[in-house]
């Protein structure tokens, strides 16, 4: 079981070029703290539309990997969206952080996933995996697009990283910086 | 580039006069709005059948549900397209999450075209309340709307795009009349 915040950095390191789409409450805020960049886009509301929000901008931007950063929480709120990315294919990596929790209102259990990967899979995803331990994570091979990957979290131990500081405006308007910008390379691109 | 929409449509339908859906889809065609999202509704069914025609050269992303449209139309924009969304009237309450906490507040918009059933309440009876109330639904919101005039639809997609601003604004495209 991985910690969400460390998962969070090591998929946004180990992916600099990518721009990422994180669902709102603790995982934007974890996002924000753990691996601020200006490729980061983060939605305060609108729970479930990390991955349709994803999908358009992996349209409009085919040649950017976008990663998708949803809670259990809410990718159990929107599989109705699934099929519906895979029938686009885009350069999309879809990541469902798991603690079986909706931490952000108070620990509540969510309602049963069902298994992400046989859902991505029957949906149409290109390619589907689960890892429970920061080896695993390490070690994934994205090949396929778009591809779901189910990563069992722990408890959150410590407090969520702080509120997003920028105003939704200000969250715009530097992403579409980032997205014009040249891809920052290595470690560069992530701010810890 | 201008649209060719005057070939075949499907189902063996030769259209030689231009008919309103045609002339809604240009409109927003020419204006720059080159990708579609939304959810079907039978008063928008010519929108649909020109925008799932192969030789339609329009983006038109199917969605299953109209708040995931939106969300489809909203990546879409804030990566740099001009998205318009398509929706049945009953769809604007799914909408309406992703319009207070995402599109109003983040300054992202889009023009919507959504079906008036349940006006004038000689509808199936599921349209009966959103059919009264959908005007007053927008103006609660501040989302501006224009009636599709069917003998000028022109007119309508240039009153709606006024609206929408240059992307400042949420304006709605409301068809009463099937198109």
């Amino acid at each position: 079981m991985l910690d969400i915040r460390e998962a969070i950095h090591v998929l946004l390191s180990g992916a600099p070029s990518a721009v990422c789409v994180t669902t709102c409450g603790f995982i934007t805020r974890d996002a924000y703290g753990a691996a601020d960049r200006d490729g980061n886009f983060y939605l305060v509301g609108s729970m479930g539309m990390a991955a349709p929000v994803g999908l358009g901008i992996a349209l409009a931007r085919p040649e950017r990997q976008v990663i998708v950063l949803d809670g259990d929480g809410s990718f159990a709120m929107n599989p109705g969206c699934l099929p519906m990315i895979a029938g686009q294919r885009p350069n999309l990596v879809h990541v469902v952080l798991d603690n079986a929790a909706h931490e952000s209102t108070g620990g509540q259990r969510t309602s049963p996933l069902g298994d992400p990967v046989a859902l991505a899979l029957a949906s149409g995803y290109t390619a589907a995996h689960a890892v429970s331990t920061l080896e695993e994570l390490r070690g994934i091979d994205l090949t396929g697009s778009p591809a779901l990957l189910h990563v069992r979290c722990e408890p959150r131990s410590r407090r969520p990283g702080r509120r997003v500081e920028l105003t939704p405006q200000q969250l715009v308007a530097r992403f579409r910086r980032g997205l014009a910008a040249r891809p920052l390379q290595g470690e560069e691109a992530v701010r810890c | 580039m201008v649209m060719n929409l005057t070939a075949d449509l499907p189902g063996g339908q030769l259209l030689d006069s231009k008919n309103v859906a045609q002339e809604v889809v240009e409109g927003f065609f020419e204006a720059g709005f080159r990708s579609f999202t939304g959810v079907p509704c039978s008063l928008l069914k010519g929108l649909f059948r020109i925008l799932e025609d192969a030789s339609t050269p329009a983006r038109y992303v199917p969605a299953p549900r109209e708040d995931s449209a939106l969300g489809v139309a909203s990546g879409l924009a804030v990566a740099g397209e001009r998205p318009v969304v398509m929706m049945q009237n009953s769809g604007l309450g799914y909408s309406l999450n992703v319009l207070t906490s995402f599109n109003l507040i983040y300054d992202v918009h889009m023009p919507l075209i959504v079906s008036w059933r349940g006006h004038g309440g000689n509808d199936a009876v599921e349209h009966d309340v959103i059919g009264r109330e959908l005007t007053n639904l927008l103006d609660v919101f501040g989302l501006a709307w224009t009636v599709l005039d069917p003998e000028n639809p022109r007119a309508s997609v240039e009153a709606c795009l006024k609206d929408h601003d240059d992307g400042r604004r949420t304006s709605v495209l409301i068809v009463r009349e099937g198109v």
